[in-house]
């Protein structure tokens, strides 16, 4: 049966306003860069079909506000999500540190049933600029912290590691899926039963 | 044994996913369908579970595959499954006798037909899914657990003792649920079993839409639309036939509309003279209404001849498909051949014959008779009846004899009944009879709030088809007509046509019966009378809901288009002048009339705008005008100047970050092993010191690398002195422990900075003059502050050093120069202003810079060197005497939430319409200028994403930047609510609500099955910008100007009309393609920028007149 279904990723972008979300979501799936875009309002979101571990998969990829005003809009986009790409620019520190409190914001609006392990991704866009001012290793170190989420630095503008970044948020929230469909439903009534079991294995011993 | 244990575990496994599956269908979808495909899986799963080690011998039933006898042993002891076998037997009987007639034919075609398929689904787990609905399955699961040696093997996974209970727990939850049999519009479609889903898709590909992913016809719907966006008559055409054939699939099934009675392939029908006979599917279906005969053509029953066929060849198939009321048909005849072919001919009512049906050879001519003659009962039958010999044989050749001696002999009685040719081969003409009596009325006829229309489809290609016509056919009545009495009155003529086709048909075929006709005359006229009344009452419940909910979105009154003059004309140059009557415009209904109906000539637009937004006055003289435009100029230019200084302590702020940031940068460069030591400590600590050190110290992390201009105040002293911290001890010692204890308490010690910074995130550098002022309230970090400067050159390179001193030295030079500065400031404003650009360099204070910026620029990133040297006034502004000051001191909070505004203004700015050809840089900065005028003058609102769209347009018409600034403040009145801080935004959400279920109930019903859809988030941007972003630059001008006449004129709302014209253009696709709360969020951003304006505009006035009737319509 479930083969049958297509399976549905739905991915947020979240990041600062002007940090290159748009440009990023525009340059993974249309593989073009405009210096056109305006400041995004409300939200839009495309879909690009992927292949993750053999499987046809289409991502929905949500590209929101930046302004931390238009969060109230969140309830309603980030519900149902499978997957959270947050971004800031490399070249404004202060984006960097806002990380933060989207992924704070993030969770308690979606609140998905795993907190602990939502597949995150962090992008540090627009390295092609000169003035950098986050280093990578700082990024990483904000990333280990926070449960290990993987780290890419791209560029929207030169396509630099932009295709890694959402196939690993496709891949991490694919594995989440399969994790919940099998175990995570049902887990108390099992547990019981297994500790009960368990333990005589354990005395024979 | 271990293999055992997997396949249990396996088992179980499958039956998890499915439970999962069903429960998450049934938070999702609020209710579970009864033929879901999920059930039936979720049966199959159950299934196998109970087979495992099932003891068949012992039990004997090992002849059985099913577990129905199961059932039936457990039900012996087990009363919920006596109860459930009960209900099962109950369900057997009746679908088998009704179905006999076709059973019978079935087996003689040796079940080549789809009925088999159809039928034997559905009993398939039959107990088991009665159990489910009847929520028992869970209990008697639990039962056979409680007692499974008696049933199981030891190994079966019933007999586990672990695997067991969980088993029978897991279907607590699915037997908890309600489970209806309601249908739903999509349901056909989207959650057929996989077989129908195959077949549809074949016969549905066989158009000229082909699915390339099966799995999700609604996003191809969606892909169907965009390309045919613009050709919209075409895009019908197929949208119908799209429709229609999938529609035409749905009815081929066994469905709760339609039985199937009979059903015979390779049946041969010429469908037109000039073609040759083709073989079909012919099948006879029972619907609410009577009869239906259907035969569809092999190539698009199956992809048989996908190879040869194209595309084109396939669609025309479509047209000779037949569908055949048999309510319509009053004879039939039949012809044999020798060879035991037969062949029917239908002739209708009004005597038309349909296209011969030929059948293959065998009994198939008879036994579709047979079956036909089943239908008719007991409203109708065959006559002479086919039957009616029966004790003789009913067999092919009795009847043929039978039938030519009846015929012959009823062709005296009946008159019209003739036989054709007599050689060898027998023909019959049957008349099909309808027992018509008034006591045998339908109790739908008889039921006023019955639907007025029979429910069944008139014929494929009608696009006004619907297998749902409740819902469609009452909502839009009211609506469309406009009173009562019409509404009544067209009813009648419903009712009447109703009444001719009836009695026409009693004249027809029951010449004789008038007093039955007279009795349905009367029960027509109450029907009638009954009907007209319950449709009034449900119009006038109806215009209440109107009235109480919607009336406060219209004005009362009706705005004439035509009178005085035609309004489409607009306000023309001709027009103007003669309202414009010695530069003085009274005639401001007129003027609004115009302009709502036919809008603004372009040139004219920067006239008559002020008075559309209200910053000019009826009435008023040019010299008024020309008053009232120098005094909003000189308020402009004094609120510009009050912010331009505020941003010049702002730059300052920025560039002293700028260089502290480059002592941090060029450090770490040349000490490139200090931040891994500080990485190594935090992995080789415990995880969780580590862990909580990462947390605590990240914000001066992030500023420790920082080199633009963007820190706020308290991390650059958290910076400077982390830095010489961190120096100190890669020197000294390096242990980790100091340096982790040092970081902790400087955060902990800045933490009430911290949310200030959080705040304004990109604000400026703390200046050591702010500072002092700043850090008394902070406490201990003002010691901070000295040691910044004197620290440093002792660890760092040259370079650093001079840096720092560079920034001391300014310091030192603003004090100095404090006075000349303010004085400079406010000449450059002004000069600025007078100029109309205010951001490039005045020459005056080139002389001063020259002073700072040889020095500052040599080592800041040119990128980022800032209109700063305007900062050296700061210090003088700090002083009380200050002009442009207020008089007071700027807060610190103050400036912070000026830098956080300004950063955000820039880049928004930046990136505003700039494929737009009038904004170039000098315009840019123009509208930079005007958005942070406004927002200095509302700073407890600050600046908010889409206020530059709001600026743009008015700055494109005026090019002037003070009559833009006051227009947009008039716009910001009525937009403001809005934004995220007013709370509009869920009363425009509720009032689009509203009007939709009023004003088209079937689009309605459409989002209110997609439960988030009501949300209305697709108009967001819409209402927000005032549809600025969903239409080009001109479009937007004809329609703010019509919003703008369109509060004087008929509604203070006006928006939400066109956001409703915007749906209503669109709603057939919406409705077409099943879309849901994402599918239309993506609808409408592509659609952005390609609506057609007028249209939209016309559809929104006359929907504004249609509710205003709907009102006034007392």
């Amino acid at each position: 049966m479930a083969s049958r279904k297509k399976v549905l990723l739905k991915v947020i972008i979240l990041g600062d306003s002007g940090v290159g979300k748009t440009s990023l979501m525009n340059q993974y799936v249309a593989k073009k860069f405009s210096n056109q875009y305006k400041a995004t309002i409300g939200a839009d979101f495309l879909t690009k079909e992927v292949m993750v571990d053999d499987r046809l998969v289409t991502m929905q990829i949500w590209d929101t506000a930046g302004q931390e005003r238009f969060q109230s809009l969140g309830v309603a986009f980030y519900r149902g999500a499978d997957g959270c790409v947050l971004v800031f620019d490399v070249t404004m520190p202060n984006t960097f540190r806002s990380l933060d409190s989207w992924r704070d914001e993030f969770l308690i609006q979606a609140s998905p049933r795993d907190p602990e392990n939502f597949p995150f991704v962090v992008i540090g866009n627009k390295i092609d600029l000169e003035n950098r001012a986050v280093s990578a290793r700082r990024a990483q170190g904000w990333c280990h912290s926070k449960g290990d989420i993987p780290y890419f630095e791209t560029s929207a503008k030169e396509a630099i590691n932009v295709e890694q970044a959402f196939q690993a948020v496709a891949k991490n929230a694919m594995a989440q899926e399969s994790d919940v469909e099998l175990c995570s439903d049902f887990p108390d009534p099992i547990k019981l039963k297994d500790d009960q079991s368990k333990p005589k294995e354990g005395c024979a011993c | 044994m271990a293999s055992e244990a997997e396949e249990r575990q396996r088992l179980l496994r499958a039956v998890k996913k499915e439970v999962k599956q069903i429960m998450e269908e049934a938070v999702t979808r609020k209710f579970v369908h009864e033929e879901s495909s999920s059930i039936t899986s979720l049966c199959a799963a159950v299934e196998a579970c109970l087979l495992h080690c099932l003891k068949k011998r012992a039990l004997g039933l090992f002849k059985y595959g099913s577990t129905m006898a199961l059932l039936q042993k457990v039900s012996k002891t087990f009363e919920p499954a006596a109860e459930v076998s009960r209900l099962v037997s109950d369900l057997e009987t009746p679908s088998s006798t009704e179905l006999s007639g076709s059973r019978k034919s079935l087996d003689n075609n040796k079940n080549q037909t789809k009925k088999s398929s159809s039928n034997v689904s559905s009993p398939k787990y039959l107990w088991l899914r009665v159990a489910i609905f009847e929520k028992k399955l869970a209990k008697i699961l639990d039962y056979l657990v409680q007692h499974n040696s008696k049933y199981y093997e030891p190994e079966a996974l019933i007999a586990d003792p672990v695997d067991g209970p969980i088993f029978a727990s897991l279907l607590v939850g699915p037997c908890a649920l309600d489970y209806t049999k309601m249908k739903t519009s999509d349901h056909f479609w989207t959650d057929p079993p996989a077989d129908e889903l195959v077949q549809r898709h074949r016969i549905h590909s066989s158009g000229s839409h082909v699915f390339t992913s099966p799995g999700s016809p609604k996003r191809q719907g969606l892909q169907v639309r965009r390309d045919a966006s613009n050709a919209t008559e075409e895009t019908r055409e197929t949208k119908t036939f799209h429709m229609s054939a999938r529609e035409y699939v749905e009815s081929l099934h066994q469905n709760s509309k339609l039985t199937l009675l009979y059903g015979k392939n390779n049946v041969l029908v010429q469908p037109r003279e000039d073609k040759e006979a083709l073989a079909g599917y012919l099948s006879l279906h029972q619907s609410s209404d009577g009869l239906i005969i259907m035969w569809t053509p092999n190539q698009l029953m199956n992809g048989c001849c996908e190879d040869t066929a194209d595309e084109t060849d396939r669609s025309q198939f479509w047209e000779f498909a037949m569908t055949i009321y048999l309510e319509d048909i009053v004879y039939i005849h039949c012809h044999q051949q020798p060879d035991c072919r037969g062949t029917v001919v239908l002739v209708g009512q009004d005597g038309v014959q349909r296209p011969p049906i030929h059948f293959p050879k065998g009994g198939h001519l008879l036994s579709f008779l047979s079956c036909l003659e089943n239908g008719l009962q007991p409203n109708g039958q065959l006559d002479p009846p086919l039957w009616s010999q029966k004790g003789k044989g009913k067999v092919f050749p009795k009847l043929r004899r039978k039938g030519s001696r009846l015929s012959s002999s009823s062709s005296t009685s009946s008159g019209s009944t003739t036989s054709m040719d007599e050689e060898e081969a027998a023909d019959y003409v049957f008349r099909i009879i309808a027992s018509f009596k008034p006591d045998m009325l339908t109790p739908e006829m008889l039921d006023p709030k019955a639907p007025w229309a029979p429910s069944s489809p008139r014929s494929p290609s009608s696009p006004e088809r619907s297998p749902w016509p409740v819902r469609r056919q009452l909502p839009p009545s009211p609506l469309v007509r406009t009173s009562v009495q019409s509404y009544a009155r067209t009813q009648e003529e419903q009712n009447n046509t109703c009444l001719v086709q009836a009695s026409n048909d009693g004249t027809h075929r029951y010449y004789g019966y008038m007093n039955h006709i007279k009795q349905l005359c009367d029960i027509m006229t109450k029907q009638i009378i009954s009907r007209a009344f319950y449709g009034w009452l449900a119009h006038c419940r109806h215009l209440k809901t109107v009235r109480t909910h919607l009336s406060g979105l219209v004005y009362h009154a009706a705005v004439s288009e035509d009178s005085p003059l035609d309004g489409k004309v607009g306000v023309t140059a001709e027009m103007w002048s003669q309202l414009c009557q010695d530069g003085i415009v009274t005639n401001s209904s007129e003027v609004y009339r115009l302009v709502y109906f036919g809008g603004v000539a372009h040139n004219l637009r920067k006239q008559v705008w002020p008075y559309l937004l209200g910053h000019h006055k009826f009435g008023s003289s040019p010299e008024e005008r020309e008053g009232l435009e120098q005094a909003v100029r000189t308020e402009y230019e004094k609120v510009m100047s009050e912010w331009l200084a505020v941003e010049a302590i702002i730059r300052q702020r920025d560039k002293e970050v700028i260089a502290a940031n480059l002592v941090k940068l060029s450090q770490e460069s040349t000490d490139g092993h200090i931040p891994l030591v500080r990485k190594d400590s935090s992995l080789s600590n415990e995880v969780f010191v580590s862990f909580e050190s990462e947390e605590l110290s990240r914000p001066e992390t992030v500023v420790e690398e920082s080199s633009t201009a963007r820190t706020t105040p308290s991390s650059d002293r958290k910076t400077s002195m982390e830095l010489s911290i961190t120096t100190g001890i890669d020197r000294a010692v390096g242990t980790e422990t100091p340096p982790m204890v040092v970081k902790k308490g400087i955060s902990l010690q800045d933490s009430p900075d911290d949310g200030l910074g959080d705040s304004i995130a990109r604000g400026g550098s703390t200046t050591t003059e702010t500072d002092k002022s700043k850090t008394d309230s902070v406490g201990d970090s003002g010691f901070l502050t000295p040691l910044t400067p004197r620290s440093l050159p002792a660890d760092v390179t040259d370079r650093i050093t001079m840096t720092t001193k560079l920034s001391v030295d300014s310091a030192v030079l603003d004090e100095e120069n404090a006075n000349t500065r303010v004085e400079e400031v406010k000449s450059r404003t002004n000069s600025a202003l007078d100029d109309a650009d205010s951001s490039s360099k005045p020459d005056s204070m080139t002389t001063s810079r020259s002073s700072l910026e040889p020095r500052a620029a040599q080592d800041y990133e040119p990128g980022l060197e800032v209109r700063g040297h305007l900062s050296a006034s700061r210090e003088s502004l700090l002083s009380p005497a200050s002009p442009a000051s207020n008089g007071g001191i700027y807060s610190a909070e103050l400036l912070d939430s000026v830098a956080l505004n300004l950063h955000r203004i820039d880049k928004d700015v930046q990136r505003c319409d700039r494929n737009y050809h009038y904004f170039n840089c000098e315009n840019l900065d123009k509208l930079r200028n005007i958005m942070c005028t406004y927002v200095w003058q509302h700073l407890d609102v600050g600046y908010v994403q889409g206020m530059c769209d709001l600026v743009a347009p008015l700055l494109v018409i005026f090019d002037d930047e003070s009559l833009a600034y006051s227009c947009f403040c008039q716009l910001m009145k009525r937009m403001s609510c809005n934004f995220p801080h007013g709370g509009a935004m869920d009363t425009h959400f509720a009032n689009m609500r509203s009007l939709i279920q009023i004003l088209d109930s079937e689009l309605f019903e459409h989002m209110h099955q997609h439960g988030d859809y009501t949300h209305f988030y697709f108009c967001y941007r819409w209402f927000l910008l005032d549809f600025k972003r969903e239409l080009i630059y001109d479009d937007v001008f004809s329609v703010w100007e019509t919003i703008w006449a369109a509060k004087h004129m008929t509604s203070s709302h006006f928006v939400l009309f066109i956001a409703l014209a915007l749906v209503q253009v669109y709603r057939d696709i919406i409705l077409d393609n099943n879309m849901d709360f994402t599918d239309i969020i993506k609808f409408f951003n592509e659609m952005a920028e390609h609506h057609n304006t007028k249209q939209v505009l016309k559809i929104a006035r006359e929907l504004v007149a249609r509710l205003q009737t709907l009102i006034d319509n007392k």
